[in-house]
């Protein structure tokens, strides 16, 4: 285990080192996600033109749980960012038999694999958002709600990371597209916004079956005073939950595609 | 006790079977029909520690599905794979760290990283011992000459530049077993040369197993003792390289130059025993059975037509024999 940690952050080392290889693309990929994601908190704005609160959210607590959302978003998109395109990437070219070849578990190849110059962009503007927002609420930023900010942002990539590795096995089977994954993925998006506003079925949805709300909802809700129940344990057991999930249908994925051959 | 053991090994695949045209297409999308194709139909063979095997057969021979299962990527349907005490197919990480493979085209080099941080990061999966890895390292760059090659990004190298290195990285972590499949392919003579030498002196100093995959049987010729063909799913010869040619080669080569020519060479026989390749006024080249004619009576039956100036004689080469087999001139089945 420890090994195979120690492997991922290799290949992760080697990952980065790849992408400084390519500075252009790496600063194209970078401003254009701020831009995107500019455009998004447009729209949250032109929402609230014609209302001033969202289930009892004011634009600033909205903007505040946007970051944090993207917070969670960035540490996913550093680390576990390779698993999103499998099918595409490794398996219909073959590469993958080379990734099975290894002394290592293939997730942990695959994984190290990451390689996306888009979490920079995005760890920057959830900085930017969550500091300036907790500062406009008039909460009080202590080193202890720092740390919190950074558990809480590291266990959300997690979370996310986690709930993209079960959905891309599907890659084994699909090599044109990733569209059940991006999907998948794209269901964050609900847990941008305060869970109050959906009916059960998405509160169930995404808190429980695919948990994207421990990634933004319920941490910025302890952010502000609001949350009673032990999150800072709750959370990382969902990570633990997700990633035993992930590796053992990993491991049924592998073991069915190692029967049926290329 | 053997180092790869393989019984009764037998590999079937489904193939989708579709009609013609977009309607085929579509009816196969909704209502899939499958049939079942055996790639590698119940094949047994065992390789000491140390022999050089040339494992060869035609492109959908069953070459590389067997590679597959040896090295775990593929569950075999039926049969027995154990590479040095291990089940490849079952415990395949553990087998993976002892043995190394090169699979064609397929790199195992990071794409876009310098040569030797590769290396430094295949140190690190294997587990490499320091002293090792610098032992290696310095007498792999010397054979290979990879001196200047090691601090450029793979993406840049030749295509030979490329398999060398990717040679070295796959002998680093000293396998006991290695698969080679393909790996001259597109490759110019020097550097194929300087692989062959260096898979021999491996070989050599460290009994490395080695299993090779070609279709360039200059390579079988130059590295293997052994054979093993496979023909359509199964093994057609299992054995020595030299004693492969005394059975399969039926055939001499025998080359004239002549002078004062003026009729064509004709002979009353089929042109399996007796076959003129080539002719004109200086030169003269004819395939013939050697069981049925001994060198003397060409010599003799040629220079009924003209004045011999010189001979040469060529045993049949393991390419000819291997296209006859092919074209099922030899082993009917």
């Amino acid at each position: 285990m420890i090994r195979n940690i120690k492997l991922y952050f290799s290949f992760l080392v080697a990952s980065l080192k790849r992408m400084m290889e390519y500075r252009v693309d790496c600063i194209v990929g970078m401003v254009s996600q701020i831009a995107f994601q500019i455009i998004e908190l447009v729209f949250i704005w032109i929402i609230f033109q014609t209302t001033d609160n969202i289930a009892d959210w004011s634009f600033e607590h909205l903007l505040l749980l946007y970051g944090v959302m993207m917070l969670s978003i960035s540490v996913t998109d550093l680390l576990f960012d390779s698993t999103y395109d499998i099918g595409k990437r490794l398996i219909r070219k073959g590469k993958f038999d080379t990734i099975l070849l290894r002394p290592v578990h293939p997730l942990i190849s695959v994984l190290g694999e990451s390689e996306t110059s888009t979490a920079l962009g995005y760890m920057i503007l959830s900085v930017i958002l969550i500091v300036s927002m907790l500062i406009k609420l008039q909460v009080s930023v202590t080193l202890f709600l720092i740390l919190k900010i950074l558990y809480f942002g590291i266990l959300g990539g997690f979370i996310i990371g986690g709930i993209q590795t079960i959905f891309s096995i599907t890659g084994f089977w699909t090599y044109k597209s990733n569209e059940v994954v991006w999907s998948v993925f794209q269901l964050h998006k609900l847990a941008e916004y305060p869970i109050e506003i959906y009916n059960k079925f998405i509160r169930i949805l995404i808190t429980i079956i695919l948990p994207f709300a421990f990634a933004s909802y319920y941490p910025t809700l302890d952010y502000l005073g609001l949350n009673e129940s032990n999150l800072i344990f709750i959370v990382p057991l969902i990570v633990i939950v997700i990633w035993i999930i992930a590796i053992n249908v990993w491991n049924w994925a592998l073991k069915k595609y190692r029967s049926t051959g290329s | 006790m053997a180092i790869i053991e393989v019984k009764n090994l037998v590999k079937k695949y489904k193939i989708s079977e579709k009609e013609h045209g977009i309607i085929g297409y579509i009816k196969h999308l909704f209502h899939p029909k499958y049939k079942e194709h055996i790639a590698v139909n119940n094949i047994s063979f065992s390789i000491e520690e140390g022999e050089l095997v040339g494992y060869i057969g035609e492109n959908g021979a069953g070459k590389s599905t067997t590679i597959k299962m040896l090295t775990g990527l593929l569950t075999p349907t039926s049969g027995n794979v154990v590479v040095n005490g291990i089940i490849p197919n079952e415990e395949r990480i553990k087998n993976n760290k002892q043995i190394g493979a090169v699979l064609g085209q397929k790199t195992q080099l990071w794409w876009d990283l310098p040569v030797i941080e590769s290396f430094e990061l295949i140190k690190k999966m294997y587990e490499i011992p320091n002293e090792q890895y610098e032992k290696n390292l310095k007498k792999f760059t010397e054979i290979l000459d990879l001196e200047d090659l090691l601090d450029k990004q793979v993406k840049n190298l030749s295509l030979g530049q490329k398999m060398r290195c990717e040679i070295a990285a796959t002998f680093l972590h000293n396998p006991k077993v290695v698969y080679l499949d393909e790996p001259t392919i597109g490759l110019d003579i020097l550097v194929k040369e300087n692989i062959r030498k260096f898979i021999k002196d491996i070989n050599k100093e460290r009994k490395t197993t080695v299993i090779l995959t070609t279709h360039d049987l200059k390579d079988i010729e130059e590295v293997c003792d052994r054979i093993i063909l496979i023909d359509k799913g199964t093994i057609i010869y299992d054995g020595d390289k030299e004693n492969f040619k005394n059975i399969y080669g039926k055939h001499t080569m025998i080359e004239f130059i002549v002078k004062n020519k003026n009729v064509n060479i004709t002979l009353e026989t089929s042109e399996e025993e007796f076959e003129v390749i080539d002719e004109s006024d200086k030169n003269i080249k004819i395939k013939f059975n050697h069981d049925k004619f001994t060198v003397m009576d060409i010599v003799k039956l040629i220079s009924n037509y003209c004045e011999i100036l010189d001979i040469h004689i060529q045993e049949e080469g393991l390419e000819e024999i291997l296209k006859e087999i092919y074209r099922g001139e030899i082993i009917d089945d």
